[in-house]
């Protein structure tokens, strides 16, 4: 289980001016390890294997679009809160992404680093929270396995 | 201004007002990230003594500095293209100059970067052009005019096509989109004032009779092909200088707005 000082935050934007000016700021701010891309693609294909607290995503991107970005991020990594940080303000992509994508949060360029730290900073509760919910319900569902077992050579035992 | 001219023309500058977002997005917060590392520093240095440790973080925050102004370098970059770009186009032309038409495309395409960016292909097929005598603005104009047209008639994802080349005393600009295509009946007149396919095609721009209007001021025609299904070719040509007095009386910028003194309004 990663801890929150130890969260991954991947950052997907097509221009690396707003990738590197948010890796700056967080890097500054944070504790947090600052994973980012300018391809979605690239992104996706790095996504296989690592854990993943919170992701910040761009809307217009060229070959895949924010939402579809997350939705498939969504597939592989439920547990990651996903944000979608977008220049492109409109309800119906809002609304769209909400749904389709499960999204936490909908914040638009430009952004404010404090606000962003907050919701980051509570991303990566989120995470955590569930990470611990799914260890606790493996937990419980051993747990189960045993005491079923127990009681099955109870059962043979006694009768 | 139609309707039609004035909805592209919106769309436009929704699209250079995301532009400047971008790098104001960065900027904005790297002169946050600055204003917490100065303040960081002073609070090092307000103790009088700087310790070991503190040297270390002194060192880094240093560092951060110089990697904010770097990325707020190419922030201010890519506004001074921006600006270049919407000036290449819209800057009222005094007087003919000799300009590279390529240099004038360039520009349209930064201008035209935000429609372009997630789903068309610009392929740019360029030959040896020499420079030409003209009005740069206008001319400009014409190229938006038909980039926008291009990227209109393309539903999805496409390709448009940008070739020069020289022939004679003139020069050729051909801007093919793998778009609709015109079909048949219409193709004859869609240079005439008035007339509009937006029915067929989902707007059509600025009017294309104020484009031919530009274009033949200066001793140029334009030319149109096109196969339904498979796309659209326009070709402007141009003289390299335009012969006898070219009609430099009236035409400033001015010129694209005749179209609001034309009775018939498209759109």
């Amino acid at each position: 289980m990663s801890d929150e000082k130890n969260a991954t935050i991947l950052i997907v934007d097509d221009e690396e001016m707003v990738t590197s000016s948010l890796r700056s700021f967080l890097q500054l701010e944070t504790p947090y390890r600052i994973q980012t891309f300018t391809s979605p693609v690239e992104a996706l294909q790095w996504l296989d294997g690592e854990p993943i607290d919170v992701v910040i995503a761009d809307f217009m991107m060229p070959r895949m679009d924010g939402i579809t970005f997350l939705k498939e991020v969504r597939e592989k990594r439920p547990e990651a809160t996903r944000i979608l940080l977008t220049g492109y303000a409109d309800k119906e992509n809002a609304i769209r992404a909400i749904n389709e994508a499960g999204l936490y949060y909908y914040l638009e360029k430009p952004w404010d680093n404090d606000q962003l730290q907050v919701i980051i900073r509570n991303g990566v509760e989120r995470a955590t929270l569930f990470r611990q919910l799914d260890e606790k319900v493996s937990e419980l569902e051993s747990a189960h396995g045993d005491l079923a077992g127990i009681r099955n050579r109870l059962i043979k035992a006694l009768i | 201004m139609s309707e039609a001219e004035s909805d592209s023309l919106q769309m436009l500058m929704a699209g250079l007002a995301h532009e400047l977002n971008t790098p104001l997005g960065a900027i904005r917060s790297n002169r946050d990230v600055l204003q917490r590392v100065v303040s960081r520093i002073s609070d090092i240095l307000a103790d009088e003594v700087v310790e070991e440790s503190e040297i270390e973080q002194l060192r880094s925050l240093v560092e951060k500095i110089g990697d904010v102004v770097e990325i707020d370098r190419a922030a201010v970059d890519a506004i001074a293209d921006i600006v270049i770009g919407v000036r290449t186009c819209w800057r009222p032309d005094a007087s003919m100059r000799c300009v590279d038409l390529h240099d004038g495309l360039e520009s349209t395409l930064l201008v035209l970067r935000h429609e372009f960016k997630n789903r068309l292909e610009v392929v740019r097929d360029f030959g040896e052009l020499p420079h030409v005598e003209c009005y740069p603005s206008q001319v400009n104009q014409v190229f938006i005019n038909l980039l926008l047209n291009a990227s209109q008639a393309i539903e999805g994802a496409g390709t448009i096509t940008i070739r020069t080349f020289l022939e004679g005393d003139r020069v050729a600009v051909e801007i093919s989109d793998t778009g609709s295509g015109i079909p048949p009946q219409d193709l004859g007149r869609i240079f005439e004032a008035g007339f509009t396919t937006r029915e067929t095609r989902s707007g059509m721009g600025l009017g294309l009779h104020i484009c031919r209007e530009i274009v033949e001021r200066q001793g140029g025609t334009i030319e149109v092909a096109s196969t339904v299904g498979e796309g659209t070719t326009f070709t402007v040509w141009l003289p390299i200088k335009p012969k006898g007095p070219a009609a430099d009386e009236d035409s400033r910028a001015t010129d694209i707005r005749t179209a609001e003194d034309h009775p018939q309004h498209s759109g």
